[in-house]
């Protein structure tokens, strides 16, 4: 809608997005330069710039890498992010894989039950996951149980040794969780992306005598990766952040997730009033998002829009 | 389906029960459901702190996206860079925006608001003020005291701009592109007409985006049922009845108090909350769908 008019009413609304933008980005940048002072500096000016920036030399490089160094190795940023890492990728790997099976078979088989499948999958998006957080949490107990009963015998036999399976307090358990909750936004989406591709191609293929699996993993996933791609950012973005089920599944501080470990750091750090450290902490998780958010910016926006427009 | 049906399945049965998680669980009926409404206060004060974080950041968050969509829409000089910018929040983790937070709130010579607090008073200390502070009768000069702005009594104000700083960019981008899938031409058919700006947007902007508008309205009322992180972590983990939303309950009476059957009570209610929520705002928004 081209009115570009100036008149004061446009130009008193250019000043208020101007001044929400200063209130957006100068908190955030503000975590960042700050980050690169000690806490006596914070606490003698808390909004100057650092000295990094304003007299550059050996002393203030130092005073960065402290803040970080105390950060990442004593207080184990460093091993949170290596969780996170792990947890995500895994999780992620596990969502697509299945996710994009799922929604295929749905969206281009006809069979009984297809469309209870479904709908089976899409109450996963209606039912809050606060409401299976607690029965899962002492049903992992049983499934434990079930699942080292099952495999310990194999492990046995396969000379592994005694095999405990524990899904409490493990990022297997984790894993298994960010899976299934995620797979009803991906199922939902992919679904809707499979029902637009046209299905001459998979008949194509199979004249050529592709088999069903090469359609699917040679041909459907690499069409479908503009679909995947936009559900892989925002299960990234969610899982990345995600706390909840963290806090309820991990106790374990050597197997925390950042969001985790930077909660609770950062409650201790707020009563320590160790600045530093917690603007450095801040830096670490909050780098990653931004980073992909950057590069991925239009395909993480493009991803809403469409989905605004199919409701 | 393990990881989904079976558990909400079993929520319901343990909200039926007695049970602190090592025993065995004792069938006590709907009596977990009586004792919410009962002892009350607990429980519906959460739910009144809900209801507020759902409709006051709303209201805002709701306002703001879509004056922010339609002020970028009209492509304006740096849209692309507001459309980025605006976002930024909503990319970054619960837990570090609620820390992030605390420090502007703090009392502590970091807190930002508070030195915005201190500049105005050394600005209105100033003797070129003195006749305005003579006016208003205002003592010449008095200390200035940091604002605890996390207390507790006052901790679901501090919030809502949190809240909307974080949410605002989201619903932003959604609305931003239901109005750019509107057509131009029903705008320059409306403005031939004599369309004033304000008709377009009421006339046209609004009522063609009406279905992304209802989607916006969804997410806001379930996210404002599910709030836990934000109040979680402001709290230091011990939130009070002042402060308790029903996410925050339910976890420190299964995970603390040890009380599973009420605790599941809970999580049963807030699914039925969110059901209705959802189906209710659907059935008070339905408009008919307009076909363009």
């Amino acid at each position: 809608m081209p009115t570009p008019k100036f008149n004061v009413s446009s130009g008193i609304r250019y000043v208020i997005l101007v001044v929400y933008l200063v209130v957006v980005v100068f908190p955030l940048l503000w975590v960042f330069y700050t980050s690169a002072k000690n806490t006596q500096e914070i606490y003698n000016q808390p909004f100057g710039l650092p000295k990094i920036i304003t007299h550059p030399d050996a002393q203030s490089l130092a005073t960065l890498q402290t803040n970080y160094r105390r950060a990442w190795v004593d207080n184990h940023f460093g091993m949170y992010f290596i969780n996170s890492i792990k947890v995500v990728s895994i999780s992620l790997g596990g969502i697509l894989l299945l996710g994009s099976m799922a929604a295929y078979v749905l969206a281009r088989f006809e069979f009984r039950g297809r469309n209870f499948l479904y709908y089976l999958f899409l109450s996963g998006l209606l039912i809050p996951m606060q409401l299976i957080l607690i029965p899962l949490f002492f049903q992992y107990s049983s499934m434990s149980e079930f699942l080292t009963r099952t495999f310990a015998p194999l492990a046995r036999s396969l000379g592994m040794g005694e095999l405990t399976v524990s899904l409490h307090d493990s990022h297997e358990g984790l894993i298994l969780i960010y899976i299934a909750a995620s797979l009803p936004f991906t199922v939902f989406t992919l679904t809707a992306f499979f029902r637009t591709l046209p299905s001459e191609i998979r008949e194509a293929a199979q004249i050529d005598g592709a088999s069903e699996y090469r359609i699917f993993f040679s041909v459907m996933m690499s069409l479908a990766k503009p679909g995947l791609v936009t559900v892989a950012i925002f299960n990234f973005l969610g899982l990345w952040n995600e706390y909840l089920f963290g806090l309820v599944f991990l106790n374990n501080n050597a197997l925390k997730t950042l969001p985790l470990g930077l909660a609770s750091i950062g409650m201790q750090a707020q009563y320590k009033s160790d600045f530093g450290l917690l603007f450095a902490g801040l830096v670490i998780v909050m780098l990653p998002t931004l980073a992909v958010y950057s590069f991925l910016q239009e395909k993480l926006t493009r991803g809403i829009t469409v989905g605004a427009i199919k409701g | 389906m393990i990881f989904v049906v079976v558990p909400a399945l079993n929520a319901l049965r343990y909200s039926l029960t007695r049970w602190d998680g090592l025993g065995e669980p004792v069938w006590v009926g709907l009596r977990n459901f009586i004792s919410i409404w009962q002892s009350g206060s607990v429980f519906i004060n959460a739910l009144k702190h809900n209801l507020f974080l759902m409709f006051v950041p709303g209201l805002f968050v709701l306002t703001l996206a879509l004056f922010f969509a339609y002020t970028i829409h009209q492509r304006i000089p740096g849209a692309r860079l507001f459309r980025v910018a605006f976002f930024f929040p909503n990319i970054i983790s619960s837990v570090a925006i609620a820390l992030l937070w605390v420090l502007i709130y703090s009392p502590t010579k970091v807190g930002l608001l508070n030195n915005i607090r201190l500049f105005f008073h050394h600005l209105f200390s100033h003797r070129l003020f003195s006749h305005i502070r003579h006016f208003f009768h205002a003592p010449e000069a008095y200390p200035f005291t940091a604002y605890p702005f996390t207390e507790s009594s006052h901790l679901l104000w501090a919030v809502v701009p949190m809240m909307i700083w974080s949410a605002t960019g989201f619903y932003m981008v959604l609305f931003l592109a239901a109005m750019e899938n509107i057509p131009e031409t029903y705008y320059e058919a409306a403005r031939l007409d004599g369309a004033t700006a304000t008709q377009l947007f009421f006339r046209i902007t609004l009522p063609l985006m009406w279905d992304v508008l209802t989607t916006g309205i969804i997410f806001l009322v379930v996210g404002g049922l599910k709030v836990f992180d934000a109040i979680w972590i402001m709290e230091n983990s011990h939130p009070n009845e002042k402060t308790h939303t029903l996410a925050t309950l339910m976890y420190t009476k299964v995970f603390e108090e040890y009380n599973i059957g009420y605790g599941t009570a809970i999580a049963v209610l807030l699914f039925v909350l969110v059901l209705l929520a959802t189906l209710l705002s659907f059935r008070l928004l339905r408009r008919e769908r307009l076909e363009y």
